[in-house]
């Protein structure tokens, strides 16, 4: 019997994904065994404690260039890029999360199981602080997150794939107002994800199928799903590439599925809709960077040699998602699937700065998903405000006239949409200006003419929630802007203030990004 | 030679065993599947499942992969198309989906697009495979197949194995917070309570007698009665109404002996 | 011979097979027949039969939480599985690997537990 010993593994290496693991199945603990009343603070302080540890290991590790565990995770630049990036918007997410000064009991319902409607439902949604559960669900989906744009194996990213999608889906059923939309959303995200996740299991599966021959890091010639191996193979296999191009395609799907882009983005709008807002501008954020992050090591590292195989086709669904996204934003009487719309537009763009396979594609993308993530947690703390006696406010017609009423506030949401739009000064501009640079780097003019218009398409829709709230007379129906709680104010705060200093002195950050934009091989 | 490996297939040729259990059961399989979509009521839909897992699960021991066959045998046939069973009682199992369409021509387009897919991953995997052949496997299988698992997955995914577990967890959390209302103090009854509430006067703190536990005859028509003799009505259920037997009901009917 | 392993294994399905098949088509021909409306009544465990609401009855949601407690644990156990079978070769490092695993689905387990999920009332 032959022995197995354990592979070499670079412990400070994965630090961050141990040290939030950890402290996730402590969050569980705590729910266990901490009484109810203490449980909020000591999760709050935890999962805070935990992600800014993490984000320390991160950046302790900012020089480490290895591949570890077997083979099954790499850390080099974009993964400790994208994982600090992760990090830094969760711990916003968190802080939105953590908000109890604008509703009694904080945005989250106490016992989802509680049928809606029923006496002690509406007992629970006035009276009882929200179920604390949403911690430790939020520090799994950020292990999950930082596996998924660590993994150097597609099987290990599978599993990064679901541990970040699992708590998702949970989390979007618990929202204190409107539970029904929200557990609707909920159930829709579950089964169209259940259904992407297959697609990228079969993906997977075929791409093993075309790896047959190639020898792999364990020394036989059985092929493997390691990107080192699948790169080889694209280069040299002899196998017929309709594998590879099925399988391509496939787990394209999966990845597509979780970055919102179309013809994968009909759940977006629903979702982005009924879940609570700050899970909402979790998903909008650390999602997308998880989900692009895998998306541009998938591309890059395994199927880089067949790039001009892929390109034309993704960047197809680029230009349709950018098309449709812009188009259908234009259309919306909700300021969520307004949002959401824009996400669906902003991940067309992302996918133009992923299809140039270079250098300067790589930079320019992680650069654009810091920026876009930041904008899009103040767009939702700025949701989260805005609120009459049933909760959230978000339809439209219900913002006219709040420039007048309050503002500051009016002013601070006018800033988000113009970054949103991408006029200079705010880093909207100079994200999609270093994405389209590397496009028409790469060749793509054609995505880059697509994109411009897009822009201007999407920018109608900002541009009317501006006018709507600055030109329009306050009604009686116009709902007050609260005075946001520390945390809140706190997550404001940094989302504005990045945005502006991403507008305006993007240097260092652009500088990080080339520093970083390496994989591994 | 051990026993995991005398039980494995060979990689290469398709041995006849092989290929008659294939072609039995690959329509069974077929069957199946298209029973589990065509089926109006959801248990016979779910039962048509386990036919098309079962065929699997001996179609992945055909395949040199007892393990797995196993696995596909125990936890999908066994666990979750019991879960599928559980899930469908919750709704009601006569409860059916409604069939008006809200966006229309959604079904025929659902049909096209299916078939569509099908043609095209089928052609495109029968283009690309055919006159392959297999290669790999004796390697993989060469220690035994649930060896080699545990190699992989002690080695290779061994940090995948590890966060597997957060799947897990999260599953539990996620039962417990969509299906479990906790019950504060008082609202529950301790155990004391329940066994003092169940020998308070005016309960009867015993099971109820079976049908025709003390009755003369094995007819459901007869009463019930308790020791002392008297008509009781926790014999039957309630559909079936205590009352005396009327003298033909009574008089033998030529069928005991 | 290589399925050859498997006979044995197909042989007992196929005894099984015969032998329910045999009983059940046996009973009817060589049993008496004396029916009445209290053995023809549903056999539900001795409790009462009551009849079946519209829609077939509805199960209360906890034996779904139930089910789903099954399902992780017997997820867990199918990963012991390969574990007992390599583990003389596995060695020490094995056996940490797998306790560090079943202690993470063991917080699972203590979460049900004091929460209340396992409470039948």
């Amino acid at each position: 019997m032959t022995e197995i010993g354990l592979p070499p593994i670079n412990y400070g290496a994965i630090t961050p994904m141990l040290i939030l693991f950890g402290a996730s199945c402590v969050g569980v603990f705590v729910e266990a065994f901490v009484p109810k009343a203490q449980r909020h603070l000591v999760q709050l302080v935890l999962s805070l404690g935990a992600i800014t540890a993490a984000l320390v290991t991160v950046v302790w590790q900012a020089d480490t260039r290895t591949v570890t565990a077997g083979g099954a995770i790499a850390i080099d630049g974009p993964t400790l890029f994208l994982q600090g990036a992760i990090l830094v918007l969760g711990v916003v997410s968190i802080l939105l999360i953590g908000e109890r000064s604008l509703e009694r009991g904080g945005p989250f319902v106490a016992q989802a199981a509680i049928v809606v409607g029923s006496d002690a439902d509406r007992n629970q949604t006035v009276r009882q602080p929200g179920a604390t559960d949403i911690y430790p669900l939020s520090l799994f989906a950020l292990t999950g997150m930082l596996l998924f744009v660590a993994a150097n194996d597609l099987l290990t990213m599978f599993i990064g794939l679901e541990v970040l999608s699992l708590p998702l889906y949970l989390m979007c059923a618990l929202a204190r107002r409107r539970r029904l939309l929200s557990q609707e959303a909920a159930l829709k995200y579950f089964m169209l994800g259940a259904y992407a996740s297959a697609f990228f299991l079969f993906g997977l599966a075929l791409v093993y199928g075309f790896t047959a021959g190639t020898p792999s890091g364990s020394g036989d010639n059985g092929g493997g799903v390691d990107f080192a191996t699948i790169a080889a193979a694209v280069r040299n296999s002899e196998v017929s590439p309709a594998l590879l191009y099925a399988g391509i395609a496939l787990i394209a799907v999966g990845l597509l599925f979780k970055a919102a882009a179309a013809p994968f983005h009909v759940w977006t709008p629903d979702v982005y809709q009924g879940a609570p807002t700050p899970v909402t501008g979790f998903m909008a954020a650390c999602t997308k960077v998880a989900a692009f992050g895998a998306l541009l090591r998938v591309l890059h590292v395994a199927f880089g040699g067949a790039s001009w195989a892929y390109t034309p086709v993704l960047g197809a669904v680029a230009a349709l998602t950018m098309l449709v996204g812009a188009v259908l934003a234009v259309t919306q009487t909700d300021i969520k699937r307004l949002l959401a719309y824009s996400s669906v537009a902003n991940a067309g763009y992302l996918l133009v700065g992923a299809l140039a396979v270079n250098k300067q594609g790589l930079a320019s993308t992680m650069f654009y998903l810091v920026a876009y993530g930041f904008t899009v947690l103040a767009g939702f703390a700025v949701v989260t405000l805005v609120r009459d006696a049933d909760g959230e406010a978000t339809h439209l017609s219900r913002w006219a006239g709040l420039g007048r009423r309050s503002p500051l506030f009016a002013g601070v949401f006018t800033f988000i949409l113009l970054a949103f739009a991408g006029i200079p000064v705010t880093s909207g501009f100079t994200s999609k200006f270093a994405v389209f640079g590397a496009a028409s780097g790469a060749g793509h003019t054609w995505l880059v003419v697509v994109g411009v218009l897009s822009s201007m398409i999407l920018a109608f829709p900002y541009l009317r929630v501006v006018v709507m709230m600055w030109l329009s007379e306050p009604g009686e129906s116009t709902p007050s802007v609260l005075v946001p709680g520390g945390l809140t104010a706190a997550a404001l705060t940094i989302g504005v203030a990045a945005t502006l200093v991403l507008g305006v002195a993007p240097e260092s950050l652009l500088d990080l990004t080339n520093r970083a934009a390496e994989f591994v091989p | 030679m051990t026993t995991a490996q005398t039980v494995l297939a060979a990689g290469g040729a398709v041995s006849t065993g092989e290929a008659v259990t294939f072609w039995i059961l690959a329509p069974l399989a077929l069957l199946g599947a298209i029973g589990m979509v065509w089926a109006r009521n959801a248990v016979h839909s779910a039962l048509w499942l386990v036919l098309t897992m079962l065929c699997l699960g001996v179609f992945y021991v055909l395949q040199a992969g007892p393990f797995i066959g196993m696995v596909q045998i125990i936890v999908y046939t066994g666990a979750i198309m019991m879960l599928f069973l559980f899930v469908l009682m919750l709704v009601g199992r006569d409860s059916s989906d409604s069939l008006i369409e809200t966006l229309r021509g959604q079904r025929v387009a659902a049909v096209a697009l299916g078939l569509g897919f099908a043609a095209l991953i089928g052609t495109g995997l029968f283009r690309a495979l055919e006159g392959t052949s297999a290669v790999g496997l004796d390697a993989a299988n060469a220690n035994g197949n649930v060896q080699g698992i545990a190699k992989l997955l002690f080695t290779k995914y061994v940090f995948a194995f590890e966060v597997t577990s957060a799947l897990l967890i999260t599953a539990a959390v996620g039962a417990m917070v969509l299906a479990h209302v906790e019950r504060r103090k008082g609202e529950r009854l301790s155990q004391v309570e329940q066994m003092k509430a169940r020998f308070a006067p005016g309960n009867y703190p015993g099971p109820k007698p079976g049908p025709g536990v003390f009755a003369t005859s094995s007819s459901v028509a007869t009463p019930g009665r308790l020791p002392d003799g008297t008509l009781t009505d926790g014999v039957h259920s309630q559909i079936l109404p205590t009352r005396e037997l009327t003298s033909s009901e009574a008089a033998p009917k030529g069928t005991e002996k | 011979m290589s399925l050859s392993a498997w006979v044995p294994i197909v042989g007992l399905l196929v005894l099984g097979a015969l032998f329910s098949l045999f009983s059940v088509a046996i009973a009817p021909i060589v049993g008496p027949k004396r029916y009445n409306r209290a053995k023809l009544e549903a056999y539900e465990c001795g409790i009462e039969p009551t009849p079946q609401p519209i829609g077939g009855g509805r199960f209360p949601i906890k034996f779904y939480l139930t089910a789903m407690l099954f399902i992780i644990f017997d997820i867990e156990v199918i990963f012991l599985y390969p574990w007992a079978v390599s583990f003389n070769a596995l060695g020490l490092f094995g056996f940490v690997e797998m306790l560090l695993f079943i202690g993470t689905v063991f917080i699972a387990y203590a979460y049900v537990w004091r929460r209340g999920g396992l409470d039948w009332d």
